[in-house]
C-alpha cells in the first residue's frame, strides 16, 4: 500500500549472478503489489477480529479500533526497522483510497432526501466551513501573538488562516465511520453527511488560496488575489459539479448501449467515476464534487440500463472498494502517527486547536441553525444541533493537506502536522467513542427503519402532486414547483435519452415477467428444501398465532445455526399474516408502476450493508408466500392427527396470553393490526372453518362481557363500546400507545419486549382488560379452531368442538398457573379483572370437580347456555 | 402599503392568515385573467375565474389532480374560483393552518364523490391517476381493498374523515410535505 517507500524499503544485497539457476528470489519485482495486498489483508483481518466480539464493537467505532491498531502496527514497524514507515502518502490517499469511498457515498446517498435538505446542507458546508476556518485561524493567530505559544511556532496570520482551513473540514470518512454506527434520524444524518462531502469544495479553494500567499509571502498580496479567490471558489465548485454532471451523463448514455457486453458493465461505472475524478483533480476542480454528484445523478439511468446481475456487482465492489480504503486509511493514520520525525509538540497551539474546533463549529452551527430555522418548516431543535456540534469528526484529508504543506514555505508545518494528528485523533476516538453514548442520553430521534405502509406512500405522492398543483395555480415557484419541473423534463427528455426503451417503456412487463420467473424459483427451492422445513416444523410449536416471546428463542435457534433455507424459514415462522403479504404484493405493483418516479429511497446509508434492493424483497416475498401456504397445508394435516398434544398446547396457549397483553396494550385493537397475530389466526388457520368460528366467538364474547361487567364496575363503559364486535370504537388517539413499528410488524421478534413491559406497566389499568378480553377470545377461538378438525361446518360438530374446550380449560388453568403468576406483570386487581379463566386460579379445582357434570350436561345441551353458566361459576367467585 | 389600501379594506386583511401575501397573491390572481378581476377589491366586486382559466395553465397541464383541487377549494364545487377561494387554498396549505384542517382538506380531495368517506371508487380514482391507469383494473382493486384495510379503523368498508386523520397522524411525513411556503 505504500508505493513510494518501496524502493527504499529493501536494499537488499545484489548478490552476483552465479551462472544458470533454478529459481531466483524476485522480491524487488513483486514488492510493491506485495505489499499492498498485504496490508489490506492485515487491515481485513483486523475487521474481522474487531467483530468477532460483538461487544467491543458495539461501544468503539470501528475507526477507533483501526487507528489503534494502527497505532500498534506503527509501533511494531518502528520497533523493528528502526524507522518510520508506511505512511498515510497524500499521493496514495487523494489519488486512490479516497475516490471510492466518496463514490460509494455518492452513488447510495438518498437522492431526495439530499436534495430536500440540499440548502441547509449547502449553507453548513459552506457557511459554516468559512467561519470555521477563519475563526481557528485568527483566534490560534491571536493565541499566538499573546505570547502563549512557544516561540519556535514560526506562523503569521496567514499560516494560521492555512492551518485553519484545513483543520476545520469536516471529514466525510471519519462522519460516516461514525455515524453509520449510531443510526441518528435521517435528517441529521444527511445534514451532517452532506456537508461533509460538499465542503470539499470551500476546503480545497481556502488551502490552495491560502497556500499560494504563504508562498507569495504576505507583503505580496494584492487586492486581485483576493478577488481571485473568491472567483476561484464558485470556480472550483461549480466546475467540480459540472464535470460530475458530464460523466454522469455520459456514464447513463454509454450503460445504454452496452446490451450485448453486459459483462463489462459494471466496469463502466467505476471507470467514469474514477475518470471524472481523476479529470476534476487534473484540472484542480473540486474532485470530491464530481464523483458524489456523478454518482447521485447517473444512479437512477445506470441502474435502469444495466442488468440485475450488474446492478448486484456494482453494488457489491462499490462497497467492498470503499469499506476497505476506509479500513486502510484509518489504519495507516494510526500508522502514521508513530513518526516522530514529523512532530513537533507545542501545548499550547494543541490545546488551543482543540478548543477553538470545538467551540466555534458549536456557536457556527447555533448561528447558521438559528437563521436556517427561519426557513425550515421542521427546525432544527437544540438536541440536533448538540449533535451537529460534536459530530464534526475530522479526519484524513485533513491529514493528508497537512502532509502536503511545503516545508520550506510552511516554517511551522511540524507543528501543524503534531496537532493535526492529535486532532483528528481527539475527534475521532473520543468524540467517536462518547458521540453514542451522548446521543442516547439526549434521546435524539433515532432513525425508524419502517417500511411505508400502503396508505403513506399512496399519500404521499397524492400530496406531491396536490402541491405542485396549487403551487402552480397560486403561481409560487417553490420546491415543489421546480422539483416537478425536473420531473417532467426528466420524464421527457432525459430519461427517453439515457434509458434503453426497453427499461423506459416496459418496465412493467418486464417486471411481470420477473415475477413469474421469481415465483417458478421459489416453488423449486421450497420443494428442494423441503427436508429441512419439515425437520424445524416439527420443532416449532403449531398455532401460527403464537408470538414473538417463546418463538423468539426459536427463531434465533434458526438463525443462529444460519443455513440460507432455515434463514428465510424462521421469517415464515414469525407469522406474517396475510395482510403482510398482501401489503407487499401491493408495494411491488405501486412501486411498478406509479408514475412520475417520485421514490422515497429509504434513507438508510450505509457503507457496509447493503440494503436489498426491490428485487430481493421480492424474492424473499415470493419465497415467504410459499413457505406460508406449505405450512398451513402441513399444519392443517398435523391437527387432524394429533389431538393427544393438547396439554402441550395449553401450555402454550398460557404463555401466548400473556404475550398476547402484552403486545396488545391497546384498548381497540383494531387500530393495531400490525400486530401480527391478530390477523393471523383468524385468517390463516380457521380459514375452513369461519362460520364455527364466528359463532363461538360471539358466545365467547357475551360471557366475557358479562364477566368484565360485575368484576370491574369502571370498566362498564369501555367495556359496553369495546365488546359488541369490538369494532365500532371510535378512534381516541389519546390511548394509542406509541405506534407499533413497521419493523415489528416485519420482524416480530424485534418487537421490543423491554418496551412493551414498559408500555404495560404505563398504560392506564382501563385499559388491559378490554385487550386482555381480547386475547381471550383470540386464544379461545384459535383454540376451538385447533381442536376441532377443520372442513366440518355443520351444527352437530359445534359440540364436538365446544367438549374439548371446556374440558381443556379447567386443565389449563391449573397447569398454566404457575407460569402465569411467574410472568404476569400487571398489578393484581387488574389481572384478576381481566377475567381470564387462567387467571382465576382458586376456581381451577372447583371446576374440575364440577367439569363432569357439565359435561353430561353438555351432550344434552347446546353451547350457548352452557358457556355462561360455567363462567358464572368463576365470576361468583370472584366477587 | 399605499397600494394595499386600495385594493383590500383592512377586515379583509384580517380575514386571511395569508395577510403579508395578500397582495402578491391578488395580483397572481389577477394575471389570471386579467380582464375579469378589477383592481379594487374593497366592495367586495363578485368575480369568478372560470376553471377553464386555470385548468389551461401549462404548468397544470400534467398534473393528475388539478380538476379536483379546484373543484374542492371552489365555493360552488365547480371548480371556478373566486379570489375567496384563491386565497383559501392558499391558507390551507400555510404553515400556519392546523393539520386538521389539513387533512380536512386532503381528505375533501381524495373524496371525489363528495360523500363524506373516501370509499373504494373514490381510491380507485386516485390510485388510476397516479398510476396514469397503468395499473390492471384487477390490481387497482387489489391496492384498494388494502389501502382501505390498512387505514379502516371502524370497518365499515369505506374511510371516513376519522380514520383519514388518525392515518395522517401516524403518518410522519404529512405535516412535512402537505405545505407551502411562500
Amino acid at each position: 500500500m505504500h508505493p513510494p517507500a518501496g524502493p527504499a524499503a529493501s536494499p537488499g544485497p545484489a548478490a552476483p549472478p552465479a551462472g544458470a539457476e533454478l529459481l531466483r528470489w524476485q522480491w524487488q519485482e513483486v514488492q510493491v503489489p506485495c505489499l499492498v495486498a498485504a496490508w489490506i489483508l492485515v487491515a481485513s483481518l483486523a475487521k474481522i477480529v474487531f467483530h468477532l466480539s460483538r461487544k467491543v464493537t458495539s461501544i468503539v467505532p470501528e475507526s477507533c479500533l483501526l487507528i489503534l491498531l494502527g497505532l500498534g502496527l506503527g509501533g511494531i514497524v518502528l520497533a523493528v526497522a528502526k524507522k518510520a514507515k508506511y505512511q498515510l502518502e497524500p499521493n496514495m490517499f487523494f489519488l486512490f483510497l479516497l475516490p471510492p469511498i466518496v463514490l460509494d457515498s455518492g452513488y447510495f446517498m438518498p437522492s431526495r432526501l439530499f436534495f430536500d435538505n440540499i440548502g441547509a446542507i449547502l449553507t453548513y458546508a459552506v457557511v459554516g466551513t468559512l467561519w470555521n476556518s477563519f475563526t481557528t485561524g485568527t483566534a490560534l493567530w491571536g493565541l499566538h501573538q499573546a505570547g502563549l505559544m512557544d516561540p519556535g511556532v514560526e506562523a503569521g496570520l496567514m499560516d494560521f488562516l492555512l492551518f485553519g482551513s484545513l483543520i476545520s473540514a469536516v471529514d466525510p470518512v471519519a462522519v460516516l465511520a461514525v455515524f453509520e454506527e449510531v443510526h441518528v434520524n435521517e435528517t441529521l444524518f444527511i445534514i451532517v453527511f452532506g456537508e461533509s462531502l460538499l465542503n470539499d469544495a470551500v476546503t480545497v479553494v481556502l488551502y490552495k488560496v491560502f497556500n499560494s500567499f504563504v508562498e507569495l509571502g504576505p507583503a505580496h498580496i494584492h487586492a486581485t488575489d483576493y478577488v481571485k479567490g473568491v472567483a476561484s471558489f464558485f470556480l472550483v465548485s461549480l466546475g467540480g459539479t459540472a464535470v460530475g454532471l458530464l460523466f454522469a451523463f455520459l456514464l447513463a448514455l454509454i450503460t445504454r448501449f452496452t446490451k450485448r457486453v453486459r459483462i463489462i458493465e459494471p466496469l463502466f461505472v467505476f471507470l467514469l467515476a474514477y475518470v471524472a475524478y481523476l479529470a476534476a483533480e487534473m484540472v484542480s476542480l473540486s474532485a470530491i464534487l464530481a464523483v458524489t454528484f456523478c454518482g447521485i445523478c447517473c444512479k437512477k439511468y445506470v441502474e435502469a440500463n444495466i442488468s440485475q446481475k450488474s446492478r448486484t456487482t456494482v453494488k457489491y465492489t462499490m462497497k467492498t472498494l470503499a469499506s476497505s480504503s476506509e479500513t486502510i486509511i484509518f489504519m495507516f493514520l494510526g500508522m502514521s502517527a508513530v513518526d516522530t520525525s514529523k512532530w513537533a509538540w507545542d501545548t499550547a497551539l494543541v490545546l488551543g486547536t482543540l478548543l477553538f474546533i470545538l467551540l466555534f463549529r458549536a456557536v457556527g452551527v447555533v448561528l447558521q441553525t438559528y437563521v436556517l430555522n427561519r426557513f425550515r418548516l421542521i427546525p432544527l431543535d437544540r438536541i440536533d444541533q448538540v449533535v451537529m456540534s460534536y459530530g464534526g469528526l475530522r479526519g484524513a484529508v485533513a491529514f493528508a493537506l497537512v502532509i502536503l504543506l511545503d516545508r520550506d514555505k510552511v516554517k511551522a508545518k511540524d507543528y501543524f502536522v503534531a496537532t493535526t494528528i492529535v486532532v483528528v485523533f481527539f475527534t475521532v476516538i473520543v468524540q467517536g467513542l462518547t458521540i453514542k453514548p451522548l446521543v442516547t442520553w439526549l434521546k435524539v430521534k433515532r432513525s425508524d427503519h419502517h417500511k411505508p405502509t400502503l396508505n403513506e406512500e399512496l399519500h404521499e405522492h397524492a400530496f406531491d402532486h396536490i402541491l405542485a398543483a396549487v403551487e402552480d395555480i397560486v403561481g409560487h415557484h417553490g420546491y415543489h414547483y421546480w422539483r416537478d419541473k425536473w420531473e417532467q423534463f426528466d420524464k421527457r427528455y432525459l430519461s427517453q435519452l439515457l434509458m434503453r426503451k426497453s427499461a423506459y417503456r416496459l418496465r412493467d412487463e418486464i417486471w411481470d415477467v420477473y415475477y413469474k420467473l421469481n415465483i417458478r424459483d421459489a416453488i423449486s427451492f421450497v420443494d428442494q428444501g423441503g427436508h429441512v422445513l419439515s425437520a424445524a416444523k416439527l420443532a416449532l410449536p403449531s398455532m401460527p398465532s403464537r408470538t414473538s416471546m417463546s418463538e423468539s428463542s426459536v427463531t434465533n435457534l434458526l438463525r443462529e445455526s444460519g443455513s440460507g433455507a432455515c434463514l428465510d424459514l424462521q421469517v415464515i415462522d414469525t407469522v406474517r399474516s396475510r395482510r403482510d403479504k398482501e401489503d407487499a404484493a401491493m408495494h411491488h405493483v405501486l412501486r411498478g408502476s406509479l408514475y412520475k418516479p417520485r421514490r422515497r429511497y429509504k434513507a438508510s446509508y450505509s457503507r457496509h450493508f447493503i440494503s436489498p434492493d426491490k428485487q430481493e424483497r421480492q424474492d424473499k416475498e415470493i419465497f415467504r408466500q410459499n413457505m406460508k401456504r406449505r405450512l398451513e397445508t402441513f399444519k392443517s394435516t398435523k391437527h387432524n392427527i394429533c389431538s393427544s398434544k393438547s396439554k402441550a398446547r395449553m401450555k402454550e396457549k398460557g404463555r401466548k396470553k400473556k404475550d398476547i397483553s402484552l403486545t396488545s396494550d391497546a384498548p381497540n385493537g383494531r387500530t393495531h393490526r400490525s400486530v401480527p397475530w391478530q390477523e393471523a389466526a383468524p385468517v390463516l388457520v380457521m380459514v375452513s372453518s369461519e362460520e364455527e368460528e364466528s359463532d363461538s366467538s360471539e358466545t365467547e364474547r357475551e360471557d366475557d362481557e358479562g364477566i368484565v361487567f360485575i368484576a370491574r364496575a369502571t370498566d362498564e363503559v369501555l367495556q359496553g363500546k369495546a365488546t359488541p364486535g369490538s369494532l365500532d370504537v371510535c378512534p381516541s388517539p389519546c390511548i394509542i400507545p406509541p405506534s407499533p413499528t413497521l419493523a415489528e410488524k416485519e420482524l416480530p421478534w424485534k418487537g421490543d419486549q423491554a418496551d412493551l413491559a414498559v408500555y404495560v406497566s404505563s398504560e392506564t389499568t382501563k385499559i388491559v382488560p378490554v385487550d386482555m378480553q381480547k386475547a381471550w377470545n383470540q386464544s379461545i377461538s384459535s383454540l376451538e379452531s385447533i381442536a376441532s378438525p377443520p372442513g366440518i361446518e355443520t351444527g352437530p360438530q359445534h359440540r364436538r368442538f365446544a367438549c374439548p374446550v371446556l374440558e381443556e380449560q379447567p386443565q389449563s388453568a391449573s397447569q398454566a398457573m404457575p407460569e402465569q403468576i411467574s410472568c404476569f406483570q400487571f398489578p393484581s386487581h387488574v389481572s384478576k379483572s381481566g377475567r381470564s379463566l387462567s387467571d382465576s386460579s382458586p376456581d381451577g379445582v372447583e371446576q374440575q370437580e364440577l367439569q363432569p357434570l357439565m359435561a353430561a350436561e353438555e351432550q344434552g345441551r347446546a353451547l350457548p347456555p352452557a358457556e355462561p353458566r360455567r363462567l358464572m361459576f368463576s365470576r361468583a367467585s370472584h366477587i | 402599503m399605499g397600494n394595499k389600501q386600495t385594493i383590500f379594506t383592512p377586515e379583509q386583511l384580517d380575514a386571511y392568515q395569508v395577510q403579508n401575501k395578500l397582495n402578491g397573491l391578488f395580483y397572481r390572481y389577477r394575471d389570471l385573467a386579467p380582464q375579469l378581476v378589477p383592481l379594487d377589491y374593497t366592495d367586495k366586486p363578485d368575480v369568478t375565474l372560470p376553471y377553464e382559466l386555470i385548468g389551461s395553465m401549462p404548468e397544470l397541464k400534467d398534473n393528475p389532480f388539478r380538476q379536483r383541487i379546484a373543484e374542492v377549494f371552489s365555493e360552488d364545487g365547480d371548480g371556478n374560483m373566486t379570489l375567496d377561494d384563491f386565497l383559501d387554498m392558499f391558507s390551507v396549505l400555510s404553515e400556519m393552518a392546523p393539520r386538521d384542517l389539513k387533512a380536512y382538506y386532503a381528505f375533501k380531495i381524495y373524496d371525489f364523490n363528495n360523500d363524506d368517506y373516501i370509499c373504494k371508487s373514490d381510491l380507485e380514482k386516485t390510485v388510476n391517476k397516479l398510476t396514469r391507469n397503468e395499473l390492471t383494473p384487477e390490481e387497482v382493486r387489489l391496492v384498494c381493498e388494502k389501502v382501505i384495510y390498512e387505514a379502516d379503523l371502524d370497518n365499515d368498508g369505506k374511510l371516513s374523515l376519522e380514520d383519514f386523520q388518525h392515518m395522517i397522524i401516524r403518518a410522519p411525513d404529512f405535516l412535512s410535505t402537505f405545505h407551502i411556503r411562500i
